[in-house]
């Protein structure tokens, strides 16, 4: 019986419980998951301000909505006859409703910080640079869809919030010059937020997004093995004693799973704690004042405010093209794998000017922009 | 393992806390879950869109008052009656407000008007607040300016066309300046009009052609004190406060000689429905002496005017051009909502009240500082002190002051606006008011309009409200010698009520005509025909044995509480009182008779003995 157990352990796991180093480098090669890694690491990489986890605890969280989100979908309907009053299920019958609709709202924004984290922390340290270029590219992209889940996922309670938020979103997207109004009607298949652009928010946030999320994250991880790891280590001096490379197991993974540990410990405890805000059910006849964008696009809406085209669309268009064509266009290699590196300075000061002034004008938007967009103190 | 290069310490610090924080607080998310009761009454009503899940901690069965036997609750569920949270499965958040749910459970107004979303009849028994506010919105107009489905207009307002024969300028300048300084009893609302906005409208007015009057009567000097006397006899006092008593349904006469001109009042005395068409003032049939007298006796209360009447100042140009800005300012306060004036169309001129009961009160306006009250009670201040809620730099809100309206009446209002939802229920659920009855046709119908009946009384579920008893099964209850001589002098039959049947000079040929239509259509299928006779010496100890004597007067003994009985034998059609004592006062809508019933023989025999009284 033993023996049974024992060959389907080995057909599943073809090396057993690594305990020496000749294993551990076997385990990495042959496991599914252990493979992305290398099987050995330089030490530089393992440090924790090497990435601050920021990348890995992005995926994870991706991991944690997927699950959470499959769950919610066993209860959503996607109509709006019944859309909010599937978040009321979710709150008074559904078996652990409450805590994981938290779950997958508190991930989803953690996610969305994370992400544009990462990639500022990946900016920094020169990662976008040759032989990098393409999966820079990837990450902008991953942004981007990030973004696109997270606005597409803030419609579907269809509560007052929901709708207004996403009215003001459409509307942003409407304001782009010549193809607007075409890219509004292909988002919301209708003139206004309604039952169509309930469906097509629906199936992009829980197919189309995700597919395409999946596969870009598969390219990412795999071009980070390929294009030589972590720039940060890298670039980083050779140990002077001390192996050269460290095996991943354990040290880097025994490292990642304290990160998912904290991460899912965090996430629940801020679950038990605070519930994911809902509002009346949608009315389009009543708006709110002001009807405020999600957080993330709250920094475009006052930039729209001063100018719907230059503010709206300009900017944040440019600010997404410049990061696409950034790696073709500075390819100085001086100064790579720190954060602050005197080549660098220019370079870096620049985007946290421009990350700065984002931050700024998404706290203005947040906090202290009140009824018909007027300037007002928080708490008033 | 690797002992040149150890794991650090954070990796297992916080792996392990965060371990086993995690695995604490899935025991404290299952232990939450644990404690949602596994089994839930639910109630579904598709029809209505309703989840309700009252009865996991409520017993239907512990309703109080009868109101489920006619609203099952597998109909009906709960929340639209009790408003809340119906699928909420926690006391607070079924009956508290929350971010996601602002409505809490109905006070006790909203519950009153939530009876007014299905049912649209005028009165409804077991809603008297509701009844009561959709009586106030007809009485004070407020269906001039606001549309109200299923509330119409009454005539409370005159026509103004010819004003300028009825009134002085200065009159009507003081009366749009402060309508309670000349009658207290004043159902025109107070507007909040500068000078310069009157006098134009007075222009406006004073504008408008009406019909000619009726010229004087030649005959005779006319007698105050004879008009005086002809006042009292005719019983205007049912309607009109006259020297202080009576009136409640007409304007206070008092002040009647110095407001009208007398040749107008003579005119309208004698051809009332000529001079003024829509008034609800019955077609009195008087001499031109006896109209001559009444207003001699009305000018005899003549107080001089004091006020200076500017009007003269006005050159006839001068006059044009405000008549032009008079008809618009009349148009905008809303004027002929209310009153017919010229070519002007009746249209409501402020916001339509049809969808009002789905206004929430966070979403409107309220005194800084003030607690959140329910959707009645804001509009119950609204309609107490209407610029209540103007924002700062607002335009001040059009709508007039109702003063005098008390609180009760006001918050009445509140919840019979508060009922109006434009609202997608199913028809079955919508309980309609009855189809209005087609008034009578034919020469019968035209002494109906002309003696205006229907302002009093009652029929067919329309009509007014004044007299105590409906038309309704009238040709069954009395008898045709007595209803003829009766609709020419009306005796007073019922001393307890203070409405008492205007004289109006019934001519003996319409009399005949009423009567004989009143006999024919106002039958009651109810009481039988031609019912046995008992033995009145029996009925005689029967209705000392029923003390009948502690509410009627019978051969001078008795109280005046209800019917005084001698003479009844010619009045009462015997079947009907059979009827009456044996089946219960039930058959006759707003009679007061002890609802206790007898057996059959004793109706007979007190009904015989009353025949022969």
């Amino acid at each position: 019986m033993r023996a049974f157990f024992q060959r389907i352990r080995d057909s599943v796991f073809r090396v057993g419980w690594p305990a020496d180093e000749r294993k551990a480098l076997l385990a990495m090669r042959s496991s599914f998951l252990l493979h992305l890694h290398a099987p050995k690491v330089r030490p530089a990489s393992l440090r924790l301000a090497a990435t601050w986890g920021l990348g890995l605890l992005s995926l994870f969280l991706y991991g944690s909505l997927v699950l959470t989100g499959v769950y919610l979908m066993f209860y959503y309907i996607p109509h709006p006859d019944a859309a909010w009053r599937s978040m009321g299920d979710l709150e008074f019958v559904v078996p652990y409703g409450v805590v994981t609709r938290n779950l997958h709202r508190w991930g989803a924004h953690a996610m969305v910080a994370i992400v544009l984290l990462h990639l500022g922390r990946v900016y920094l340290t020169g990662g976008y640079k040759a032989p990098r270029e393409a999966n820079w590219v990837a990450g902008v992209g991953l942004a981007v869809l990030t973004l696109g889940l997270s606005f597409t996922g803030y419609l579907l309670p269809w509560d007052q919030l929901a709708f207004w938020a996403v009215t003001v979103g459409s509307k942003m997207v409407a304001s782009v010059p010549v193809i607007g109004d075409a890219a509004a009607l292909l988002l919301l298949g209708d003139q206004t937020v309604g039952e169509a652009a309930l469906l097509r928010f629906y199936v992009l946030h829980c197919v189309v997004l995700p597919v395409a999320l999946t596969g870009i994250v598969a390219f990412h991880l795999y071009r980070v093995r390929k294009d030589g790891g972590l720039v940060t280590s890298e670039h980083a001096p050779e140990p002077t004693e001390g192996p050269r490379l460290w095996p991943a197991w354990p040290h880097l993974i025994y490292r990642e799973l304290a990160l998912l540990a904290g991460m899912v410990a965090l996430l629940l405890a801020a679950s038990m704690l605070f519930n994911a805000p809902l509002e009346p059910l949608a009315d389009p006849t009543r708006t709110p004042n002001p009807a405020k964008a999600p957080w993330y696009f709250l920094g475009i809406q006052e930039l729209a405010h001063y100018s719907a085209f230059w503010g709206g669309v300009f900017i944040p268009a440019a600010a997404i093209g410049a990061l696409i064509v950034l790696p073709y266009l500075d390819r100085r290699t001086a100064g790579l794998g720190r954060y602050w590196p005197p080549e660098r300075r220019w370079a870096n000061s620049v985007f946290l000017f421009f990350a700065a002034f984002f931050m700024v004008v998404t706290v203005v938007g947040t906090f202290f922009r009140g009824p018909a967009w007027a300037l007002m103190w928080w708490p008033p | 393992m690797n002992d040149e290069a150890p794991l650090p310490r954070w990796t297992h610090v916080v792996f392990f806390t965060s371990l086993f924080a995690t695995i604490a607080m899935v025991f404290v998310v299952l232990y939450r879950d644990a404690q949602r009761p596994v089994e839930l009454e639910q109630r579904l009503v598709a029809a209505l869109g309703v989840v309700d899940r009252c009865e996991a901690c409520h017993d239907a069965a512990d309703h109080p008052g009868d109101t489920l036997g006619l609203h099952a609750v597998e109909r009906f569920g709960c929340t639209v009656c009790h408003g809340g949270q119906g699928a909420a499965t926690t006391a607070d958040a079924a009956h508290l407000a929350s971010p996601s749910w602002e409505r809490p459970l109905f006070t006790a107004a909203e519950r009153e008007a939530a009876c007014g979303t299905c049912h649209e009849a005028a009165t409804l028994a077991g809603a008297p607040a509701l009844s009561r506010g959709r009586a106030v919105l007809a009485e004070r107009g407020c269906v001039g300016c606001h549309e109200i489905p299923g509330i119409k207009l009454p005539e409370i307002a005159p026509d103004l066309d010819g004003l300028q024969d009825k009134v002085s300028p200065a009159w009507v300048r003081a009366w749009l300046a402060d309508p309670g300084a000349l009658n207290v009893d004043h159902r025109m609302p107070q507007f909040t009009m500068p000078d310069e906005e009157i006098d134009p409208i007075v222009a406006f007015l004073f504008s408008l052609e009406g019909p000619a009057l009726t010229p004087a009567a030649e005959a005779g000097a006319p007698d105050p004190a004879r008009g005086r006397k002809f006042v009292a006899t005719r019983r205007c006092a049912t309607c009109h406060r006259i020297e202080g008593r009576g009136g409640g349904f007409a304007p206070d006469l008092s002040l009647a000689g110095s407001k009208l001109s007398p040749a107008w009042m003579f005119s309208l005395l004698t051809d009332t429905h000529r001079l003024r068409p829509h008034t609800r003032m019955p077609g009195f049939r008087l001499s031109p002496e006896e109209a001559a007298d009444i207003v001699a006796y009305a000018a005899e209360q003549w107080v001089p005017d004091t006020a200076e009447t500017p009007w003269t100042a006005f050159s006839p140009e001068v006059k044009r051009d405000l008549t032009a800005v008079g008809r618009f300012e009349f148009i905008e306060h809303g004027c002929p909502g209310c009153h017919r004036a010229g070519d002007l169309p009746r249209a409501p001129a402020a916001m339509p009240l049809d969808d009002l009961g789905r206004r929430r009160v966070v979403d409107l306006p309220l005194a800084d500082g003030a607690a959140m009250p329910d959707l009645p009670s804001w509009i119950a201040t609204k309609v107490r002190v209407p610029t209540a809620f103007d924002l700062p730099g607002a335009t001040p809100s059009l709508m007039p002051a109702y003063r005098g309206l008390s609180p009760d009446d006001a918050l009445a209002v509140g919840i019979a606006l508060a009922s109006l939802k434009r609202s997608p229920l199913p028809g079955d659920y919508v309980i309609q008011s009855t189809p209005a009855q087609t008034p009578p046709a034919g020469p019968a119908g035209a002494l109906v309009d002309r003696y205006r009946c229907l302002e009093c009384h009652e029929l067919g579920g329309q009509g007014g409200h004044i007299a105590g008893v409906p038309l309704d099964g009238e040709g069954s209850r009395v008898q045709r010698g007595w209803l003829l001589r009766f609709l020419q002098d009306p005796v007073t039959i019922r001393m307890d009520q203070s409405a008492r049947m205007p004289v109006m000079g019934i001519s003996e040929s319409d009399a005949d005509l009423l009567t004989d239509w009143i006999l024919s259509s106002l039958a009651d299928p109810r009481i039988t025909e031609g019912e046995a006779l008992g033995d009145a010496t029996r009925g005689a100890a029967a209705y000392t044995a029923r003390a009948c004597g502690s509410c009627h007067m019978s051969r001078g003994a008795g109280t005046m509480k209800g019917p005084v009985l001698d003479g009844a034998g010619a009045r009462l059609d015997p079947d009907y009182v059979v009827t009456l004592l044996r089946d219960g006062p039930a058959v006759v809508p707003g009679e007061r008779h002890p609802a206790e019933r007898l057996p059959g023989g004793e109706a007979r025999d007190i009904a015989t003995w009353i025949a022969g009284l």
